[in-house]
């Protein structure tokens, strides 16, 4: 089922994502343009499923900061668009968005991050919300799934009211949670796009779209800002529940407008606590603030890790003389944490302390009991690759040539699925992890450091997704400075993490078109790196090739190790070998392998048989590809090649 | 008591003792050797195992292993253990090569492999600076094997891997430290049931120290082409260097230079004529003596080896003049003096630390270190 099949005015359970997606065709759009990054891609996938049938233009770009240019050119030229990302997407386009602030757009153009508070699939809390004050665009956050589509639609009218980007804000609980949405009609919309550039430079609609002079347009840009304000003051998206005169009004945003009210609620606190739940965060409708901050005693901002409304309100509240002086509770008193998620409890705890209320959610022997029971008997679950993963072959022999190398060789990387490298899953081989492409980056700035007296190796590696994202910068970076490291590309032949989105090296694009897919390998050699390819399943060819490249290599060397994802569409259920343990030969718990396949390898496809003290393959979730074959020192693991029928 | 992975780490190759012999690799997936180097691939998690019970470099029990080996106590004698000493050089049968001094070891194994005394040879070459071993069972290879390579060789972990895929007389040429290791492999010292012990014969070199590979590589790739080295040589005192002989040329290194490369381990180290050996075998350092070793007889089967060898015309013998004799026993004690010196210094010997290097009977260790052993 598609997000065209609901029928109009229908009640739908829906996702997030996919009420965002929805929303975004009732509101016409036209352009949708992304990067794929956890808990933000479905909407694109959402959109891309329905371009042919709803007219739209869908991509995956390579990076963040290029969908936001597409996106853009759709609304230049006339055509309601989004660009969506990740939170710390915004940061990769925040240059572009800078400027595009001051320029202004044309057809409505909504910016849709979603954060991720608590990391739950990122390496960093990053925050939009704060890029929105910083480069001074409206921002609104729906707080609930039916929002989620009301609110989309309601930014593009907002967009085209100042002629300016509106950044609608999502949370992971929002985006990949599900709740029941009415759905709105679908608009027949086929415009023709142009883009008009005759007027003069002043004229928004007609004219080039430059940011300068900058600061006339730096002003235009702000009293955009100031009648966005005006109209935030009386949306409908702002609410208040609770008493007339709280003893203590809550403001919040988003999900911990949720947290807030279930608190509430579980406290029975309704008549002395009031909620006041903003959808429109930035600019700040100030007067309306007031007017509740004014009817209670005490404040409390429950917000995800940095203060945001929280100093808002206090920058307006020093001004609002007649309102006298108030206790205000937050991340400054530490009420609230300023990391990690935020839920009911933490709400619960906050009220409870400021409030001096008794209240025990459970019994204290209960809970100790609850704590005990989880720690001693819930089984271990570790994070791990797949069973099949090319990541984990590729670890092994990266983490052996180096362990024999004995030089201290180390591997730098970014954000992948290929960053749990730093865990016993990767053998503990990866040593920074930071932004993508920042693998190669470093790496390269390791190989300089030769010339100072590092004896180390320096590795990079990276995914084929992120390669194009941020790495080829970086590469013409190393090249150019010859600097003496090597780039290891895990061509698993698709953006794997995130759900195998298409990238410039695949061979069909977001709408399902058939493309030329861009050569990893060409355009390497096109920089003028020294490249070689090899797969990472043929343990003993990588390991050769990597001691030959990291021992007697010069300046910088690339390694394309590819072999598609084990959860790709191509593979499943396509096993290579039927795999088995030789249980005569497997040494089970004796002297000199103390369980290595099980212990140290440890593809959850090897499970160890308690009974009979011996390894064994579990063959329903094993995918056959043939790597532990390989490591058994005793040869007791064997493959029997699949025929096809 | 009984050590495993965690304290070999611990006392050996962290403290930089390891000299790369080998005796932990191959016998399990943890350890591995590479370029004269041995590894710890991944934390192991057993209490005790066969890698700290053979390693020469950590709880060496001399007196144990002199009892398994020759029924009595260890000798504090110069030489160690012996039966016999004599000069000797390779014969007519025995095929040529590039040998370091008399050819005698190449001979002897040669020999060995052909009348099937042994069903296999670790014999090591070399690949530059690093010293490759490998397992030979043709004879006619042999030859191929000669001169010392002076990078460690991991000789051991090619005999572990020998006896692991079923060869049941291993012929071994290695340095004493290695020779020490074998010595506590074929000791059982971690009481393995049905044990056999699977060598065939020993020979332990004469050795006062190796090279460590990279420091090795490192001091002459700027020098010679690595690829080119046929030939290693320390002429015999005074002249205090090194030659290395490429199919080009041949340049000369002071020793004090080349000495920087030398492993810590090995300045622990002391047993220089390989006193675990079946035989061992070195050079005869006399003037106006060139290409013939010195060959010291020290078991039964080592007897029966150089006699039959001598018989079937593939090295001859002659005695050793008195000169040569006290030469080598004053050089073979002051290693040991050095050596348990050190080791007393440095509380590193029988109950001064909870797990020494040495154990030693306390009589051996003071006629040594009074200089009382000698001939
Ligand atoms: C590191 C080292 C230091 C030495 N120091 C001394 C010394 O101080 N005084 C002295 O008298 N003699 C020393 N020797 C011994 C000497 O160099 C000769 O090896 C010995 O005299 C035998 O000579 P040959 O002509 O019979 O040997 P060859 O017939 O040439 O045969 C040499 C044999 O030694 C093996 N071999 C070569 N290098 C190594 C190695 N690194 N580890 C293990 N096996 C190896 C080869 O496989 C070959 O079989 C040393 C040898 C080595 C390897
Ligand atoms: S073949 Fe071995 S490594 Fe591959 S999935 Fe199966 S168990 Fe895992
Ligand atoms: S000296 Fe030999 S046995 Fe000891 S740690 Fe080194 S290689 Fe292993």
């Amino acid at each position: 089922m598609s997000i065209l099949d609901y029928k109009d005015g229908s009640v739908n359970l829906l996702m997030g994502n996919e009420a965002i997606a929805r929303g975004a065709v009732e509101a016409g759009v036209r352009v949708a343009a992304g990067y794929p990054g956890t808990p933000s891609s479905e909407i694109i996938e959402n959109l891309a499923a329905v371009a042919g049938k709803a007219g739209l233009y869908v991509e995956w770009s390579v990076n963040e900061k290029v969908s936001l240019e597409v996106a853009a050119a759709g609304s230049f030229a006339g055509l309601r668009s989004m660009c969506v990302m990740k939170q710390n997407g915004v940061n990769v386009a925040s240059d572009f968005l800078l400027h595009l602030g001051l320029s202004g757009t044309r057809a409505g153009m909504v910016l849709v991050p979603c954060d991720d508070p608590g990391a739950i699939s990122s390496v960093n809390e990053g925050e939009s919300r704060h890029f929105a004050r910083l480069l001074e665009l409206p921002l609104i956050e729906p707080g609930n799934f039916q929002e989620a589509i009301d609110m989309i639609k309601w930014a593009f009218e907002l967009s085209e009211k100042i002629r300016n980007v509106v950044v609608v804000r999502s949370v992971t609980r929002l985006s990949h949670a599900s709740g029941n949405v009415k759905v709105g009609t679908l608009p027949k919309n086929n415009d023709t796009p142009v883009f008009k550039y005759d007027g003069n430079l002043l004229d928004a609609l007609n004219g080039p779209v430059i940011t300068a002079p900058v600061p006339f347009k730096h002003r235009q840009q702000q009293e955009k800002l100031k009648a966005v304000a005006e109209i935030f003051e009386t949306s409908e998206f702002n609410t208040y529940t609770g008493p007339e005169n709280p003893e203590l009004l809550i403001i919040t945003s988003s999900a911990c407008s949720l947290y807030s009210l279930e608190a509430v609620n579980v406290l029975e606190l309704d008549k002395r606590v009031g909620v006041l739940k903003l959808g429109t965060t930035y600019p700040l409708p100030e007067k309306l603030v007031k007017k509740h901050v004014a009817s209670a005693k005490k404040i409390l901002f429950v917000e995800e890790v940095q203060p945001f409304l929280e100093d808002l309100t206090k920058i307006a509240a020093a001004a609002w003389e007649d309102v006298g002086v108030k206790k205000y509770h937050g991340k400054y008193d530490a009420s609230i944490p300023t990391v990690n998620e935020l839920n009911p409890d933490i709400v619960i705890a906050a009220l409870t302390k400021i409030l001096g209320i008794d209240y025990r959610p459970v019994p204290e022997d209960y809970e100790k009991k609850g704590t005990i029971l989880s720690f001693t008997g819930a089984p271990n679950r570790e994070v791990t690759f797949c069973p099949g993963c090319p990541h984990r072959a590729s670890f092994w022999s990266i983490h052996n040539v180096l362990t024999l190398q004995g030089k201290g060789g180390f591997v730098c990387g970014d954000i992948g699925c290929y960053t749990i490298g730093i865990l016993g899953a990767g053998f503990n081989t990866l040593k920074t992890t930071h932004s993508m492409g920042s693998g190669l980056g470093i790496a390269s700035g390791f190989g300089k450091l030769r010339g100072l007296g590092m004896k180390q190796d320096a590795v990079a590696v990276c995914g084929d997704s992120t390669f194009f994202h941020s790495i080829i910068p970086a590469l013409v970076n190393a090249v150019h400075v010859k600097s003496d490291m090597m780039l290891i590309v895990f061509d698993n032949k698709g953006t794997a993490m995130t759900g195998f989105q298409p990238h410039p090296g695949t061979e069909t694009d977001a709408m399902g078109a058939k493309v030329n897919a861009l050569n990893i390998e060409s355009i390497c050699r096109a920089i003028g790196a020294d490249v070689h390819v090899s797969d990472p399943f043929d343990i003993t060819g990588t390991q050769d090739k990597l001691f030959d490249l990291i021992e007697n290599g010069k300046g910088p060397r690339v390694l394309i190790m590819q072999q598609s994802c084990a959860l790709s569409p191509e593979k499943k259920g396509k096993n290579k070998y039927v795999m088995n343990v030789d249980e005569s030969l497997c040494r089970g718990e004796n002297c000199g392998c103390d369980r290595f396949c099980t212990k140290i390898f440890r593809c959850p496809g090897l499970v160890w048989n308690r009974d009979k003290s011996v390894s064994m393959i579990d063959s329903v979730i094993c995918t056959g590809c043939g790597v532990c074959k390989n490591i058994c020192p005793a040869g007791a693991i064997k493959s029997e090649e699949v025929k096809a029928c | 008591m009984t050590f495993g992975p965690k304290e070999l780490q611990a006392d050996v190759q962290q403290k930089n003792m390891c000299i790369g012999c080998g005796a932990c690799v191959s016998i399990c997936p943890y350890f591995k050797t590479y370029k004269g180097k041995t590894a710890a691939m991944f934390q192991c998690s057993r209490e005790s195992g066969r890698c700290y019970a053979y390693c020469p470099k950590t709880g060496v029990n001399l007196d144990r292993i002199s009892e398994k080996l020759y029924n009595k106590k260890y000798s504090s004698d110069a030489l160690g253990n012996l039966k016999a000493i004599y000069t000797s050089e390779k014969s007519d049968k025995a095929s040529k090569g590039n040998f370091q001094n008399g050819g005698t070891v190449s001979a002897l194994m040669e020999f060995a492999l052909k009348n099937k005394t042994i069903d296999s040879a670790i014999l090591t070459k070399r690949n530059g600076a690093v010293s490759i071993p490998e397992i030979v069972t043709d004879h006619e290879k042999v030859h191929a094997y000669a001169s010392s390579k002076y990078g460690l060789s991991p000789v051991v972990s090619k005999f572990n891997e020998g006896a692991e895929s079923g060869y049941k007389k291993i012929g071994v040429v290695g340095t004493p430290c290695s020779i020490i290791a074998m010595a506590n492999i074929r000791s059982n010292p971690t009481d393995i049931p049905d044990f056999v012990d699977k060598s065939g014969i020993v020979i332990g070199l004469f050795c006062t120290w190796a090279l460590d590979t990279s420091k090795f590589e490192d001091a002459l790739k700027d020098k010679i082409d690595l690829t080119l080295l046929q030939k290693v040589d320390i002429p015999p005192p005074p002249a205090d260097v090194m030659t290395f002989t490429t199919s080009h040329n041949e340049i000369t290194l002071p020793l004090s230079e080349m000495r920087k490369g030398i492993p810590l381990g090995c300045t622990y180290c002391h047993d220089m004529t390989g006193e675990f050996a079946d035989i061992s075998v070195g050079a005869l350092e006399l003037k106006g003596e060139k290409n013939k070793n010195i060959i010291i007889v020290r078991t039964e089967r080592g007897e029966q080896l150089v006699n039959d060898a001598v018989k079937s015309g593939y090295i001859k013998t002659a005695p050793l003049p008195a000169e040569a004799l006290s030469g080598l026993s004053t050089a073979s004690m002051n290693k040991k003096k050095r050596a348990f010196t050190r080791l007393v210094d440095e509380k590193m010997i029988n109950n001064l630390t909870e797990r020494p290097m040495i154990v030693v009977d306390d009589q051996s260790l003071k006629n040594i270190m009074n200089e009382k052993g000698g001939m």
